[in-house]
């Protein structure tokens, strides 16, 4: 490819859904305000964009009603590498199509692969900011499967489950990300690995123009497009918040499939997913109901009972232990003998059973979660 | 007239061999010291003068000159003060000059006549015997560190006319009554058996007592790392002649109140504030660093990751080479520094991740906390202990092992190391090379396939499988099992120190 065609040509998109996304780019300042309620936010982000200004914009109302009025899209300027599809553009994806659908997604990676990922079924992975290592296993485990039977895993670009979430779906497939800020613009040190292996495998979007920063607003009005894209969000643990539950309760507004994984009883961590559960969203426990969800034909044969029946007894017992909560060896050895134990714990860990979370704790991985 | 005596000033470790010269002339009374001393050296002049004079002598009302050679190296200290008075008394006449040249004089004089003992009496000992300079005249206070250097006659005086005496051929003074009998070191401090529960914990801690292992406490605050901590100086084998010698020396330069041999191994706990120069050394010219005064014994970081980056990064040659070389634009030393590492860490900044919801960090937290502990001092540690909220609240629970029983076995597991490690001229499990592993480290079938297992899914690093085997030779030994089991390979695996901080809150 020769660089005159890597430069940016003129904007793709219709100049009335540019404004739309450069509107909100303007009106940054304001939107952050009212995000602290997510239904006001999403209330705010469906009205047409006289309204919006006359809402939020203040003293600066008759200057962005006069920008508005001669905007231009020479105003944006275009990245190297993004693609810009406005809602009238056939590539825009027909899920998120409806009231919430944003004007305007620019897209970073390979433009056919945006259109095959977003063709196949959809699925969110959402929750908790601040995850257990239970959650993170889930969630790891939850998207490894979906990733290899073909579905794609959509999430926020954010710390906690959706990270988790992302992060197993890339090993095995690939995954779709909402970015809260412009598609160029550089992310937390702690996400950069993974942003850039999802632009390599997967794609990231974003209803903002190229260079916007990453704003508190942004973070929230991401959750609904992402809820809004996938026909089922499961929740792996969240809290009992509003905030934790934004997508949840976005996405059944809309009319999508709710599913949550249940944790233990007595955990904080996972209370918001129950209050789900109670509510009738349907109970994930691993890959395959996920997929049940879906009906999915022809899904893969579940590897992990399989893996485990093979498991020798004392190994196996040792794997219930960990799972019932017995997480250190302290716990696990009680008066026993210390040397077969972890012996047991290491050939565990060896065959991707267990893994280490903080201060060496010992977390269920992987197949067991599938199992389920 | 010209008068010279001996003595030595210490630079870091090494004493350097000083001539005192003294000169008297005609010409209005003046006391001037040449030769790049001090301020302590300096202040010698006031000192010696009022020495001189209360021990009954005359200070001469002449032009003196005491030059201290070798001109070019800088003195410190107040050592020199006995060899300045006695050069000056002989140079003024009241003294035989003769008489200087076969005795080495060591000691601070206070204006009354009194002869202190000084920092870096072994050191200075062993100099004069190499040297072979003759017969050490020094503070009584240091006699029984000088006497510990074989076939060197060390003669104790508590004034400045003993020291004449001795000078002149007389008696030396009585040496002052030992503090304590001298015999095998007993287990002072805190005892093991105050321990209850974390079982698991205490044994890995025996475990990295016997092998000589880097270890990492990990757990919740209030769990007991510190204490746990402090008591491993007490399961450790007393010191060998050879390493007590050492130790003493290195005591005994910054530190003049040693006075006898030291028997139980150094323990050196230094704040987190601590900056590169002083857990190295070199703040001053030689000057020891924690890592110096912790060899043969143990450096224990408490809340490893409040230390400064480059504090930890500084840690690696000493951990790697078993010495320090401090190299400053004029001037080198190097220092031995084969010590055990032991640190302690929280599992996250507020200390409680992983149990239930409890911890509030966020995850730039964490990443920045986990950034701060991993990488290449990690890659060091040899073993995890893992302390438990739950092994905290046994209170009631029977001790796990008292520290004598400890001790026998961490004496037992060294002996069969030692045995085994002795055409190698090395003395621990952890200080075997890749060499000493390939013709020392024979798995059976399974643990073979273990390791080749965690290899291959990326647990280990090369680094990290000769760290693992190492442990598993010692957790061996523990056991007397003279082949490496698939057990004693699996629990060095699942003991492995990075596998603490390796924690994924970031999936």
């Amino acid at each position: 490819m020769s660089f005159a065609d890597r430069r940016p040509a003129a904007h793709a998109a219709c100049t009335n859904c540019l404004r739309r996304s450069w509107l909100l780019a303007q009106l940054s300042g304001p939107l952050d305000f009212i995000c602290s309620s997510p239904e006001r936010l999403v209330d705010l982000l469906a009205l047409p964009d006289e309204k919006l200004i006359e809402a939020l914009a203040g003293r600066r109302r008759s200057e962005l009603h006069s920008r508005h009025a001669h905007f231009s899209p020479s105003e944006l300027t275009p990245a190297v590498g993004v693609v810009e599809i406005c809602r009238h553009d056939g590539r825009y994806p027909p899920t998120l199509r409806g009231a919430l659908a944003p004007a305007m997604l620019f897209a970073s990676g390979d433009l056919s692969r945006l259109s095959r990922l977003t063709t196949h079924p959809m699925v969110a992975i959402v929750g908790a900011r601040k995850p257990t290592d239970y959650g993170i296993e889930m969630a790891g485990a939850l998207a490894r499967g979906l990733a290899a039977s073909g579905v794609t895993v959509v999430g926020e670009l954010a710390d906690g489950i959706t990270q988790a979430g992302q992060d197993g779906a890339l090993q095995t497939g690939a995954a779709l990300a909402v970015l809260p800020s412009g598609v160029d613009v550089a992310p937390p040190a702690r996400q950069r690995s993974l942003l850039a292996r999802m632009q390599r495998v997967g794609v990231a979007v974003s209803e903002l123009p190229c260079g916007s920063p990453r704003r508190r607003w942004s973070t929230a009005a991401a959750v609904r497009i992402v809820a809004a894209l996938a026909p089922l969000t499961v929740i792996v643990e969240a809290e009992d918040s509003e905030h934790e539950l934004a997508g949840a309760h976005i996405a059944h507004t809309l009319g999508r499939t709710v599913a949550a994984v249940p944790g233990r009883v007595t955990s904080r961590a996972s209370s918001g997913a129950h209050v789900l559960l109670r509510e009738g969203a349907s109970l994930v426990r691993g890959a395959g109901d996920v997929l049940d969800l879906l009906c999915v034909t022809g899904r893969p044969a579940e590897r992990g009972d399989g893996e485990l029946d093979g498991l020798e007894p004392r190994l196996r017992a040792v794997l219930d232990s960990v799972a019932a909560g017995l997480d250190t060896p302290h716990k696990l050895i009680g008066g026993g003998e210390p040397g077969e134990l972890l012996q047991a714990l290491s050939e565990l860990e060896v065959l991707g059973l267990l893994a280490r979370g903080d201060g060496g704790r010992y977390v269920p991985s992987g197949a067991l979660g599938g199992a389920a | 007239m010209l008068a010279r005596a001996h003595t030595f000033t210490i630079d870091g470790l090494q004493p350097r061999h000083v001539a005192v010269e003294v000169d008297i002339r005609a010409g209005l009374p003046a006391f001037t010291i040449v030769g790049l001393a001090d301020a302590a050296v300096r202040e010698a002049r006031e000192r010696v003068r009022s020495a001189i004079l209360n021990s009954g002598y005359e200070f001469p009302a002449k032009r003196i000159t005491a030059s201290l050679a070798p001109a070019d190296v800088p003195k410190a200290g107040a050592a020199m003060d006995l060899a300045l008075a006695c050069a000056v008394l002989a140079a003024a006449g009241q003294l035989p000059r003769e008489c200087l040249s076969d005795h080495v004089l060591f000691g601070e004089l206070a204006l009354d006549g009194e002869i202190r003992a000084c920092c870096g009496t072994l050191a200075v000992a062993q100099a004069t015997r190499q040297g072979n300079l003759g017969k050490l005249v020094l503070a009584g206070a240091g006699t029984h560190e000088a006497q510990l250097v074989e076939d060197l006659e060390v003669a104790p005086a508590e004034r400045l006319s003993s020291a004449v005496r001795v000078l002149r051929g007389g008696e030396p003074d009585a040496a002052p009554a030992s503090a304590r009998a001298p015999g095998p070191g007993r287990t002072a401090g805190p005892d093991l058996s105050d321990v209850r529960g974390q079982h698991h914990a205490v044994r890995a801690l025996v475990t990295a007592a016997a092998g000589g292992h880097n270890c990492l406490l990990s757990g919740p605050p209030g769990t007991g790392k510190t204490m746990l901590a402090q008591r491993i100086v007490s399961i450790l084998p007393p010191l060998s002649r050879a390493e007590a010698i050492e130790v003493t020396r290195i005591r005994g330069v910054v530190d003049s109140i040693a006075g006898e041999l030291v028997t139980q191994r150094p323990w050196r706990a230094p704040h987190h504030s601590i900056t590169t120069a002083g857990l190295i050394g070199g703040a001053l010219r030689g000057s020891l660093g924690e890592v110096a005064l912790a060899h043969n014994g143990v450096l224990f970081l408490d809340e490893l990751s409040e230390f400064a980056r480059p504090v930890l990064e500084a840690l690696r040659q000493p951990l790697e080479d078993g010495r320090v070389a401090i190299v400053r634009a004029r001037h080198s030393t190097i220092h031995p520094s084969r010590f055990m590492l032991l640190a302690a860490t929280n599992p996250c900044p507020c200390g409680y991740a992983g149990v239930g919801e409890r911890c509030d960090c966020s995850e730039a937290e964490l990443a920045r906390h986990r950034r701060r502990l991993s990488g290449p001092l990690l890659d060091r540690i040899d073993l995890l202990a893992q302390l438990d909220l739950d092994g905290a609240r046994e209170l009631d629970a029977p001790a796990t092992i008292t520290s004598s029983r400890a001790r026998e076995l961490v004496t037992a597991a060294r002996e069969r190391q030692a045995a085994r490690l002795r055409d190698d001229g090395a003395a621990l499990n952890a200080h075997m090379d890749a060499a000493m592993l390939r013709r020392h480290i024979r798995l059976d079938g399974r643990g073979d396939a273990l390791l080749r297992a965690a290899g291959e899914r990326g647990m280990l690093s090369a680094r990290g499988q000769h760290r693992v085997l190492r442990v598993a030779r010692t957790i061996a030994d523990l056991d007397d099992s003279p082949r490496i089991r698939a057990c004693d390979l699996g629990s060095a695996l699942a003991l492995r120190g990075d596998a603490g901080v390796a924690g994924r809150r970031v999936a």
